[in-house]
């Protein structure tokens, strides 16, 4: 350098480093904050032949300066098609009622008897804070609020963590309460009573539609009274442990007790005599009280370019369902913007005590009865893709197709006279497609 | 079976806290753990959408969080 | 979903600002990692509280710094300056300020402080190893560097098609000066010491009049050990060559390469250290040094500096 003037390099560079820090930054960190970060989503839930669901989710959330995280989510599903109303199949067309009782519908032959009512679209709300105190302390608190027009539900819940070991370990312990009213078409039915069962007299009229005509003695709504109620109460305590630079594991404990209403007001049971054939038809009925234990344990493991998530959940309870899960999604980042997640998924139970796919009509009428196959034996297993996308602009989106499939089984029972020729325990299939977009 | 399961959990509660001071990282080497996808909370919307969806067709709820659903869907 | 939440919040919300706070005799220390260093906020305060506040500001203001002028990110200013391919790209006001600065530094320097001359980085590895690139290579990329032939406005860059820019060599210092000048204005009675790696600041001076007690890289450490400096106030920043540099035929090339030739400086020192008021000041002043090949001690004793050179 030929400037060597005592100091003049230096001095020079005294006022050039003055002017650039000249100005103070101009609230510079709301640009890469960002405080409110925005989840949406969007879901298509279709069974073949039975129910489908679209739901959509926005979920906003906000960090202040403090750490402390305010949570608001809203949830609108819109749920269509038909569903096993639980009775078994004939070889011969069953009719059956509504759940309103003004109308019926008609099976076919050697079908699953499906209920196509079911219309009908929830909202949900639900908003947390979560404080952080002492330093290693959060507390957080959340309510939720979610409603369908025969079923309505309030939760309160809160949540204490807190950190030891340098971070390494999280103790938590939660507590939930929720309320849930449910308000039946028709009017919740009297436990194990009979539906009464509409003659179909054709599709003569203007609209082509089936018409039904009822016995002289019917009486809408006899055997129906108003609205019931449950209450759940659900403790969880956790450990979350950072093992080593790539592994975290969690445990959780959970204890869920509800008590009141649990039957499905709109689920039935076959009565069926030595030769498999129908001879009544009864609304199911569910204990009024269930406690259940579950058992979590999680691990995520990150790879040079990319995380393993594995899960297992034992759960039990009083109904006698034993069910185990596991669940994994293996992330495969490619590059910095892309990745690619395959998602599989298994799960099996076994059936509630009071499970019955139909009752016979010789035997003693249970205490409880239900023929849904969602609390009797069944194993389950998901197959699904995720590719999600990270844009220049820092926004993402992704997209998950998934493949679930129900197994429902025989737990056990005879099938008596023409029962052992029909398939009493088709499985369900169905496909899921999600979009999710984050900004 | 209820006592045994008592015993497992008390065991294995213990294990882990009794691990828990021996094992872990320095908050340098949080490098890792720190990337967004290693969250345990990481596509929450994903995880509710799924919950939702698992409650509804089975019998067996929560675990991850609180077992309650907060729907009639079933 | 309160657990998976609460989580998140820790460390999935902004898990690339979480930061660390600990006790320390006499001070706090929070860390972070920023700008692919290890990052330490020295904080005069028994209260744990506020060192967690204090390195979280820190924390954001690198990270921000880090996201606009990384060119490793294609989400960057400094990526969109270099994907123009010609064109005029609009700049901000920071975005003026440091350019405008890199140009003073290629003034006074005469040419062989040029943020142009990252393109070399194609053809130099320096892992240790005895690969030298070809002539025709560097020939072929001496085209592409010169600051003069860059056009800065108050309100845009242009840059000619394949010229590049690489603010890698005063965006560390840049980001330490900004998060104490910013840490200044938060808290204005509390001392603090920002060290991203060895790029030094200190916000002012401590209570009673004590100094800071650094520890400052010294490549020769197993037979020296680590000098500690003592610190009142101001900046100090390190050039060295620690562990980049090349192996051929028994001589040693390190990575401070002259943007007029291509080639590495001859025989310059393997760390040099500089104190100044600024960080962004003492930085330069280092890296001007290290340009100077065997005449850095004496330039830096012709600028009446502070300053350790090792070699």
């Amino acid at each position: 350098m030929q400037l060597t003037n005592k100091g003049s390099v230096a001095t020079a560079l005294a006022g050039a480093a003055c002017a650039l820090l000249g100005t103070p930054a101009a609230q510079a960190e709301e640009d890469m904050l960002k405080d409110w970060k925005f989840d949406t989503a969007i879901l298509y839930y279709g069974e073949t032949d039975r129910v489908s669901l679209v739901e959509g989710v926005i979920n906003a959330s906000k960090t202040n300066d403090d750490d402390s995280l305010f949570n608001v989510k809203l949830v609108i599903d819109t749920l269509t098609g038909a569903s096993a109303n639980g009775a078994v199949a004939q070889p011969y067309a069953q009719t059956f009622s509504r759940p309103s009782g003004k109308d019926g519908y008609v099976v076919n032959a050697g079908d699953t008897p499906l209920d196509d009512t079911f219309r009908d679209t929830r909202v949900q709300v639900s908003s947390s804070w979560m404080q952080p105190f002492a330093d290693t302390w959060r507390a957080t608190g959340a309510v939720n609020v979610s409603t369908e027009y025969d079923y309505l539900s309030l939760g309160l819940s809160g949540l204490l963590e807190k950190d030891l070991f340098m971070r390494n370990t999280t103790l938590s312990a939660g507590l939930s309460f929720q309320f849930d009213s449910i308000d039946p078409v028709g009017g919740t039915p009297d436990a194990l009573t009979s539906m009464l069962t509409p003659t179909y007299i054709g599709d003569d009229n203007d609209e082509g539609e089936d018409e039904f005509e009822w016995d002289d003695d019917y009486e809408e709504g006899e055997n129906k009274t108003g609205s019931e109620s449950k209450t759940t109460t659900d403790l969880i305590v956790g450990v979350t442990q950072v093992i080593n630079r790539r592994m975290l594991m969690q445990f959780n404990y959970g204890l869920s007790v509800v008590d009141g209403y649990m039957t499905d007001p709109y689920k039935l049971v076959s009565v069926v005599d030595g030769a498999g054939m129908t001879q009544d038809v009864i609304y199911e009925d569910r204990p009024d009280s269930r406690t259940k234990h579950s058992f979590f344990w999680q691990t995520k493991y990150a790879l040079d370019s990319g995380v393993v998530d594995v899960s297992y959940r034992f759960a039990t309870d009083d109904w006698e369902i034993d069910s185990h899960t596991i669940d994994s999604r293996f992330r495969f980042n490619l590059g910095d913007n892309n990745y690619i997640q395959p998602h599989l998924r298994y799960y099996q139970q076994s059936a509630a005590e009071f499970y019955r796919p139909f009752l016979n009509q010789n035997d003693p009428m249970p205490m409880y009865a239900s023929a849904d196959y969602r609390v009797g034996e069944m194993t389950a297993y998901t197959v699904g893709l995720k590719y999600g996308h990270k844009m220049e602009n820092g926004h993402e989106w992704a997209v998950r197709a998934e493949y679930y499939q129900q197994d429902p089984k025989n737990a056990g029972f005879d099938e008596p006279g023409v029962l052992a020729d029909l398939d009493l325990y088709p499985s369900v299939k169905a496909v899921i497609l999600q979009f999710n977009y984050h900004f | 079976m209820k006592r045994k399961l008592a015993a497992i959990l008390a065991l294995v509660a213990v294990a882990q806290l009794s691990g828990c001071a021996s094992l872990g990282v320095q908050p340098w080497e949080r490098d890792l753990l720190a990337k967004d996808e290693m969250a345990l909370g990481a596509e929450g919307v994903d995880l509710g959408l799924d919950d939702h969806i698992y409650f509804s067709k089975e019998a067996t709820s929560g675990g991850r969080s609180f077992a309650g659903g907060g729907c009639g869907c079933n | 979903m309160a657990i998976q939440q609460a989580y998140t919040a820790r460390n999935g919300g902004h898990s690339e600002l979480a930061v660390s706070v600990q006790s320390q005799d006499g001070f706090m220390l929070g860390t972070f990692d920023a700008m692919a260093s290890p990052c330490e906020i020295l904080i005069e305060t028994a209260d744990k509280q506020l060192a967690r506040h204090i390195t979280q500001l820190a924390c954001n203001e690198a990270k921000r710094i880090e996201y606009k002028y990384s060119r490793y990110r294609t989400d960057s200013v400094i990526s969109a300056i270099n994907s123009s391919h010609g064109k005029p790209v609009a700049i901000d006001e920071e975005t003026f300020r440091l350019l405008s600065f890199a140009n003073t530094c290629f003034q006074l320097s005469e040419g062989m402080f040029d943020i142009t001359s990252g393109v070399l980085g194609k053809v130099w590895h320096f892992d240790g190893s005895d690969r030298l690139p070809s002539q025709s290579d560097i020939d072929a990329l001496l085209m592409f560097i010169g600051w003069q032939q860059v056009e800065l406005t108050a309100g845009s860059v242009a840059l000619p098609a394949g010229v590049q820019l690489d603010v890698g060599g005063i965006g560390k210092e840049y980001a330490v000066d900004r998060v104490a000048t910013l840490l200044l204005e938060q808290a204005p009675e509390v001392s603090v010491v920002v060290n991203f790696g060895g790029d030094i600041q200190v916000t002012r001076r401590r209570m009673n009049d004590e100094p800071w007690y650094i520890g400052i890289e010294n490549p020769l450490k197993d037979e020296q050990g680590e000098t500690l400096v003592k610190i009142f106030q101001g900046g100090l920043a390190t050039s060295g060559d620690a562990r980049r540099y090349l192996l051929h035929e028994g001589k040693r090339y390190s990575h401070i390469l002259n943007p007029k030739t291509g080639y590495p400086i001859e025989e310059p020192p393997r760390s040099v250290t500089v104190a100044a008021d600024s960080c962004t000041q003492a930085g330069l002043l280092a890296t001007l040094a290290m340009l100077q090949g065997k005449g850095a001690e004496d330039f830096l004793a012709s600028q009446g500096l502070t300053y350790w050179v090792y070699r």
